[in-house]
């Protein structure tokens, strides 16, 4: 189990990386709506496999990152992170116990907690965006998590061992 | 599994902080942030830093879509022959309006002079080129390969070869973020070309749409009527097209007109746009710039902030 091991620093930033690249990569309009969001993933991901090693401060920073990309409000994807890494931290007892695959129906309330306070920011910022579509990633995040987990998980695995 | 009773409580200054103190710490300093960076621009040489440190990714995310443009162009040979012969004509047809544009804006310079008026037709443009249109489908930004090191400045407007596409937001050294005139949190003073009826187009977060929210219903519109840039506000240079009136109802019971138009410029086609330099747009952005500390409320009404 990589869970009470420590991945090294370098191997987290890089899987980060590569989702900053998935998540940036364009697509066409309708398929955009529905794009996993696999970088708030990743950093899930790591908060709930790296407990020693990858908090809600970290989480927090990488939305940070992300605000300073997309240019929303310094701090809004940042908080929304750092929400949704505690709802996992709250439920990690539970979904250490299920298998990978069976994770992403039982990550659903921390996705929706993330897209709410971007939701709720969005609104209070003036920038609303009240679509159904803008609740797909929940969905199409939950449904790629099995993969995505599971192949982070084997990188992590390759390294410690 | 080990050390799992004290990774909840990590031991800081003696005490020890569960992650739900952390999370209401976190929170807080969220919104503090947040709105000191929604109000003011003090935080903005913090995000330029983070924007240039990821950038290398940001252009690796490109290459996939510029692969394809190119070896697509590459394989179809036909088609550029064809486009190649198309353009040469579009050439000649606009060199012979051009000769005629040339003596008449000496006359008008002519006759400004007479008039002693301040304007001047005087526009330098730089070509850019658009790295990326905004990462989620619900924020209409474009970023573009020219930055502060050519010039380009915050509150800029941009235009391609059929109108008007939106103002720089953002600048760093090498790159700058524009919104776009159709995002929903964008603004700009329009009048119709027909009458010369001032008011103002907002984004309708579409992007193929705007709106003019604030018509009333004797106002006189049509459908296919052009509107133009008012230049009021000062943010935009004034007469270039921006969008044609594609619909005009007449809501029962409501006093303004809902009215939508469809933007001239090519908002999500084409891979360059002109950044103009007007001398008053170059002025204002100087005088902006001494009073950064105040956030712009001109009635430009875009959000030059950000969302």
């Amino acid at each position: 189990m990589i869970i009470e091991r420590r991945v090294s620093g370098l191997l987290i930033l890089a899987t980060l990386g590569v989702a900053l690249f998935l998540t940036l990569v364009p697509l066409p309009d309708t398929l955009a709506a529905a794009r996993p969001a696999i970088y708030p993933a990743t950093v899930l991901f790591w908060v709930l496999m790296q407990p020693l090693n990858f908090g809600l401060l970290a989480a927090w920073g990488c939305g940070i990152l992300i605000d300073a990309i997309y240019g929303t409000p310094l701090g809004e994807h940042g908080v929304a992170l750092a929400v949704a890494g505690y709802v996992v931290i709250k439920m990690r007892e539970v979904l250490w116990t299920f298998p990978i695959w069976q994770q992403g129906v039982l990550l659903l309330p921390a996705l929706v907690a993330y897209e709410f306070v971007l939701f709720w920011i969005d609104g209070v910022t003036g920038a609303e965006v009240n679509q159904w579509w803008r609740w797909l990633p929940v969905l199409t995040t939950a449904l790629i998590w099995p993969f995505w987990a599971a192949l982070l998980e084997r990188i992590a695995e390759l390294e410690v061992g | 599994m080990r050390g799992l009773a004290e990774d909840d409580k990590s031991s800081l200054l003696g005490r020890r902080i569960t992650p739900g103190l952390r999370i209401v710490a976190i929170v807080l300093i969220s919104v503090i942030i947040m709105m000191v960076d929604h109000a003011s621009r003090s935080l903005s040489p913090l995000r330029s830093t983070l924007a240039v440190a990821t950038q290398p990714i940001q252009v690796m995310a490109e290459i996939p879509g510029e692969l394809s443009h190119y070896i697509g162009r590459y394989l179809d040979r036909g088609g550029l022959i064809s486009e190649n012969e198309a353009l040469e004509q579009k050439v000649l047809l606009l060199q012979s309006r051009l000769q005629r544009l040339a003596s008449l804006q000496a006359v008008n310079e002519r006759i400004r002079a007479l008039l002693a008026s301040a304007s001047t037709l005087d526009q330098n443009v730089l070509i850019a080129r658009i790295l990326s249109v905004s990462p989620g489908p619900y924020r209409h930004y474009i970023k573009l390969n020219k930055g502060s090191s050519e010039g380009v400045f915050v509150g800029q407007a941009l235009v391609d070869a059929h109108g008007v596409m939106g103002q720089v937001t953002v600048v760093t050294p090498l790159d700058s973020r524009a919104i776009l005139i159709t995002d929903a949190n964008h603004g700009i003073p329009v009048e119709n070309n027909r009458t010369g009826l001032q008011t103002i187009a907002q984004g309708g977060g579409k992007s193929d749409e705007l709106r003019l929210p604030f018509l009333t219903n004797n106002a006189d519109v049509q459908v296919g009527d052009l509107l133009v840039t008012s230049g009021l506000g000062g943010r935009y240079p004034s007469g270039y097209p921006v969008a044609h009136v594609t619909r005009v109802k007449h809501q029962p019971g409501d006093e303004f007109l809902d009215i939508v138009a469809s933007p001239t410029a090519h908002l999500n086609r084409g891979r360059e746009v002109l950044l103009v330099w007007t001398s008053h747009t170059a002025e204002q952005a100087r005088e902006d710039e001494q009073i950064t500390d105040t956030p712009n409320q001109g009635d430009a009404g875009a959000d030059i902030n950000g969302p």
